[in-house]
């Protein structure tokens, strides 16, 4: 298997986790190393994960993986008082969105970005779409532990 | 567009988080009264929307199922000209920007957004 993507591509999106998090909390988060996820599926552990698929001119995947907690603290943050399963998939979703629209700013246009969908407790790894390894970028935000998978190529 | 004049606005995205927080900054002391007009979750939904509230401002995001933002930024436009659309898309890069204001929106805000950001792109457009 390839893993294609250079350092530069992969500081796009952590700089994406970091900007998303100062904007929407006013609170940094803890951007760690990004790390090759070179044996088995890419597994994913959180209680929400959101599935961006990425099409056009690169194929592959962003996944945003969080526990419930932190996506409640988020949600708090952005003014929300609802705290329902549906407001946490729906702001896991608009998270890896948002980490995937801005990294156009690197990689332009032909980055084409599907809207979110949650992946389910049965879906129990990311589809391996782009046949590239994915990278793992974890974070850290008020004791709590996520982490954004990229998986990218370029489109067939 | 006159401050004096009661505005109506329709917030677009097919996120109800956004959606949410859109409306409550609309709704709070910085801007003028707007009454919303409706909120959509989609496009197709949108244009349906539009036809039948006609409101002065839009905020349009561009990534949704079903039409696009993009799409539904030209069937708007085509039916009410006089209206401002705000995009407002976590899309980052400039030809998406470009593309949106040749199909008729006034302005792009990209998420993540603060308040103060979206609160200033509004006044823009109603200046």
């Amino acid at each position: 298997m390839r893993h294609e993507l250079r350092p530069e591509d992969i500081e796009v999106f952590s700089e994406a986790i970091t900007h998303f998090f100062n904007t929407c909390t006013g609170e940094t988060a803890n951007v760690r190393s990004a790390y090759l996820i070179e044996h088995g599926p890419a597994v994913l552990w959180n209680d929400f994960n959101g599935l961006i698929e990425i099409s056009g001119a690169y194929t592959g995947s962003v996944c945003f993986s969080a526990p419930r907690a932190l996506l409640s603290h988020v949600l708090l943050k952005m003014g929300e008082s609802v705290f329902t399963d549906d407001r946490h998939a729906d702001i896991v979703g608009e998270i890896a969105n948002t980490l995937s629209g801005r990294a156009r700013r690197h990689f332009g246009e032909g980055l084409s970005i599907a809207p979110p969908r949650l992946l389910n407790y049965g879906e129990q790894s990311l589809p391996n779409i782009s046949g590239n390894l994915p990278y793992a970028i974890p974070l850290g935000w008020h004791g709590y532990e996520a982490s954004l998978v990229v998986q990218l190529a370029p489109g067939p | 567009m006159s401050l004096h004049n009661i505005l109506s606005m329709m917030i677009v995205d097919d996120s109800m988080i956004i959606r949410n927080r859109i409306a409550r900054l609309v709704a709070g002391p910085t801007l003028p009264h707007i009454n919303i007009a409706g909120l959509a979750a989609n496009g197709e939904m949108a244009v349906e929307l539009a036809r039948d509230s006609r409101p002065d401002l839009i905020t349009m995001d561009l990534t949704m199922p079903l039409l696009d933002g993009e799409a539904c930024i030209e069937r708007i436009i085509d039916f009410l000209p006089e209206t401002k659309i705000l995009v407002v898309s976590a899309l980052a890069d400039k030809a998406t920007a470009l593309r949106a204001i040749k199909k008729g929106a006034s302005g792009f805000l990209h998420k993540p957004f603060t308040d103060e950001e979206l609160l200033d792109s509004l006044l823009e457009l109603i200046d």
